[in-house]
């Protein structure tokens, strides 16, 4: 039955810890842009997705639009490329919110796989559309690598909910 | 346990703001706005600095790791290593006075000559050092970010010289760094001399075969171009002061079916290196003296 994936009932989300989780990425972000390589991961963009899906109310396209934002400035990319292809990812991790999750990680994975190739391919029209020039093929790579940071997004960014209440040694959970 | 607890509350049905579709349509609309003023307009440049501003701690936290892994780094390395840069940066400066004492003595003849002729002389540029910070991740075009800003009075379209060679023009300014485009961009030219048969060109950024080069634009195939013929800047732009090396041209490809030939030129910028020179842009007025004759 569908019903028994799901797991334990989970501790209410702290807000600081939303805003910690974007704010690392944010900086995980900075440091990978260091490297020039194409290929390396958005880790904003999952973050972002993540906290459409579980916590939609909290983490929504006006967060979105002013992170890319930053992530624009911090790029020196044109200004709203990266703003638009979060404000896009993460309407569609709202429109999905409450049918993902009843799904096993795997074909989360599968569902969450075209709206990462979606916002890729938005910001690569964008610079193609404003005349700049195809940066490589590895950029088409980054979607992909993505998806598969879903599973580890789950485990480190519920880590806190999943911890027992009021722990206690005749009571662990 | 409080009522709250549990994550699964029902949703408040009153207040939830926009519907999804109209806060989609709105940004969208806000972020294609942004896109195209930053493309055509001016007025995203304050919002830019600002927010830039805002990061630049931030930013300054992320290097900060980087700058002492290369500090341990220097610290670590061979006593060995160490004298024989000394010994070749010795020999180096040997050689090079050398050539600054004719340079001393060939520019009062060339300033006497040029009294003689009547013409206005080359003028010393003022100048002030930077340190290359990172590489922009944008991988849409080349620049390098450098530690010098408004601050420092660093004015926008500034050239900017490394060792080497001319590295390219500084494009935007912030408050405590400024972003340089090398001349590898795409969108930045420079004018430059063939220095073995005077012609004048322009350039512009190009990448060939993954590599980013400096294409001669506009020369005609059957010009007088060689493989090897150093490219300096020709000083009529009256942003670049004549005289700084360019490019050396690398790959010529004539074609009977086009009437320009293809000429590609490696930039002589090393890039590599950590510190750069920015120069006073000539502005101008002075920029008609600083004409080669």
């Amino acid at each position: 039955m569908i019903m028994s994936r799901r797991e334990a009932l989970l501790l209410p989300v702290s807000p600081w810890f939303i805003g910690m989780s974007l704010f690392i990425s944010l900086v995980i972000n900075m440091l990978l842009g260091l490297s020039q390589a194409l290929w390396l991961p958005d880790f904003l963009a999952v973050c972002i997705f993540f906290w459409g899906i579980h916590q939609p109310r909290r983490v929504g396209m006006a967060t979105a639009f002013i992170l890319g934002l930053w992530i624009d400035v911090l790029y020196s990319a044109l200004l709203g490329q990266h703003a638009l292809s979060y404000v896009v990812l993460s309407y569609f991790a709202f429109s999905m919110h409450r049918r993902l999750l009843w799904f096993p990680i795997k074909e989360q994975m599968l569902q969450i796989l075209p709206f990462f190739i979606l916002s890729e391919l938005i910001s690569l029209l964008i610079r193609l559309g404003t005349g700049d020039d195809f940066p490589g093929w590895p950029v088409l790579l980054r979607p992909f690598i993505e998806t598969l940071l879903w599973p580890l997004a789950n485990l480190i960014l519920l880590a806190p909910q999943r911890r027992a209440h009021d722990p206690d040694a005749n009571r662990p959970i | 346990m409080a009522l709250d607890s549990l994550d699964r509350t029902p949703p408040p049905f009153f207040r939830v703001g926009f519907a999804p579709l109209t806060k989609l349509i709105f940004f969208s609309a806000l972020s294609l706005l942004l896109v195209f003023s930053d493309k055509q307009l001016q007025f995203t440049k304050p919002l830019r600095a600002g927010l830039s501003t805002l990061i630049l701690p931030v930013q300054w936290l992320v290097l900060q790791p980087g700058e002492a892994l290369s500090a341990v780094g220097a610290y670590f390395q061979n006593l060995d290593q160490a004298q024989k840069n000394l010994k070749a940066a010795e020999l180096k400066v040997l050689q090079q006075s050398v050539r600054s004492q004719q340079v001393e003595q060939l520019q009062i003849e060339n300033q006497n000559l040029r009294q003689l002729m009547g013409l206005h002389s080359n003028l010393a540029v003022a100048s002030q050092t930077a340190e290359v910070l990172f590489d922009v991740p944008d991988p849409y075009n080349q620049r390098i970010v450098i530690d010098r800003g408004q601050l420092k009075n660093v004015e926008l379209g500034s050239p900017v010289i490394d060792a080497g060679g001319v590295v390219g023009q500084v494009t935007r300014v912030y408050l405590l760094t400024s972003e340089v485009t090398l001349l590898t961009d795409r969108a930045q030219s420079i004018p430059v001399l063939n220095s073995r048969t005077g012609a004048r060109s322009i350039t512009s950024g190009d990448v060939l075969a993954g590599l980013p080069m400096i294409e001669l634009k506009f020369v005609p195939a059957s010009a007088d171009v060689e493989v090897g013929d150093l490219l300096t800047t020709s000083g009529i732009d009256g942003v670049y002061p004549p005289g700084l090396q360019v490019a050396r041209i690398s790959q010529i490809e004539r074609r009977v079916d086009i009437s320009f030939a293809r000429i590609h030129a490696s930039p002589l910028a090393e890039l590599k290196g950590r510190h750069v020179l920015i120069l006073q842009p000539s502005t101008a007025s002075n920029a008609n003296k600083g004409n080669p004759p």
